[in-house]
């Protein structure tokens, strides 16, 4: 579905893309994670086989953890990465990346965002939260909680977004930072999500879906 | 948490090959599925055009990547300047982070997509970094 831009009538140019997913850093470079959190050597690949086989073009977003406290960080919660200076630097990878999104947008194509749920930063739906975790890093695993909000990055790139008058992106996550990862359970919520795109696209009676 | 599976192994990869024009799509080898399938993580460039801010976090990247234990390759188009890999950017900014350039492996776009696939995979399949080095890293 093409989305509708401030005073603006989208039309879709012949070459251009038509669907494009952005999605998150780690969902195609899964050594982009904290230690013991890959789960797929490099790739995700239900994801993309999903997305590539509804003729999205894929996007990816830099990954904001990995820029700011480098391939060895500690594990974290929300709460440790809402701070000023990593809001500065997730605003300024969102303002490198805004561009291209803008660019999509404007050229008529449907942008949809795929996050990580569970992130604290990449988290579209969910997040990882814990109020009290800091100092030794001791605690034992699952000590978290799931909230119902975005993760950091995702706050500060929809914030951006808003910034430029560009409508907010239909979004989802792939459920990897969640406690237990449920792949099929994953993939099932990710069909299910471009599926109902597919559909909503068709009651605009945009031709974009296949 | 279960065991961690990463890698260690990522390709710098154009947006032009993750994802190709219709009309080269039969021309190329599907480099994301053969990347996918040597347990190679992808770090897409963005397409032609200006793009200092993304082009220094990818380097930044790289250069963390490249300092602990990872193997990093860039996957290039032959014909197209700089491989389509934003090199004459790029290659200063991996320099200035003290960053060995990686190895590029240019895919041809004009030949046997099959016997090209398998040149391909056989690059990725025999690169990584010498034994010490994937020791003192990889535990």
């Amino acid at each position: 579905m093409t989305r509708a831009i401030k005073g603006e009538t989208p039309a879709a140019e012949p070459d251009a893309p038509r669907k494009v997913a952005l999605i998150a850093h780690c969902l195609l470079n899964q050594n982009a994670k904290v230690c013991e959190g890959a789960r797929y050597p490099g790739v995700v690949s239900p994801v993309v086989e999903a997305l590539r086989s509804r003729g999205y073009l894929l996007l990816q977003l830099p990954c904001p953890e990995l820029a700011f406290a480098g391939a060895r960080r500690w594990w974290a919660v929300y709460e440790q990465y809402d701070t000023p200076a990593y809001r500065a630097h997730c605003r300024r990878l969102a303002q490198g990346i805004a561009p291209l999104i803008e660019q999509h947008l404007r050229r008529g194509a449907e942008v949809i965002l795929i996050g990580l749920d569970g992130s604290p930063s990449t988290g579209v739906r969910f997040t990882s939260s814990r109020p009290d975790w800091g100092g030794r890093p001791n605690r034992p695993d699952d000590d978290w909680e799931i909230v119902a909000r975005p993760g950091v990055w995702i706050e500060e790139l929809e914030a951006e977004l808003k910034r430029r008058g560009l409508p907010p992106l239909p979004a989802t996550g792939w459920a990897l930072d969640m406690g237990r990862f449920d792949e099929a359970g994953s993939r099932r919520d990710l069909e299910e999500f471009l599926e109902s795109r597919e559909v909503a696209a068709g009651e605009h009676g945009d031709d974009s879906a296949p | 948490m279960t065991r961690d599976a990463r890698g260690w192994h990522m390709a710098l990869v154009p947006d032009a090959l993750v994802n190709p024009p219709d009309l080269a799509r039969a021309a190329l080898p599907d480099v994301l599925g053969i990347l996918a399938t040597g347990g190679y993580g992808v770090l897409q460039l963005p397409p032609p055009g200006e793009h200092g801010v993304l082009l220094a976090v990818i380097a930044d990247q790289v250069a963390e990547y490249a300092h602990h234990g990872y193997a990093v390759v860039a996957v290039g188009v032959r014909g197209k300047p700089g491989g389509d890999l934003h090199w004459r950017r790029l290659a200063p900014l991996l320099r200035h982070r003290g960053v060995a350039l990686p190895p590029r492996y240019l895919i041809r776009p004009d030949g046997d997509a099959a016997a090209e696939a398998e040149r391909f995979a056989l690059f990725l399949s025999s690169y990584d970094l010498p034994v010490e080095e994937q020791r003192r890293w990889r535990v």
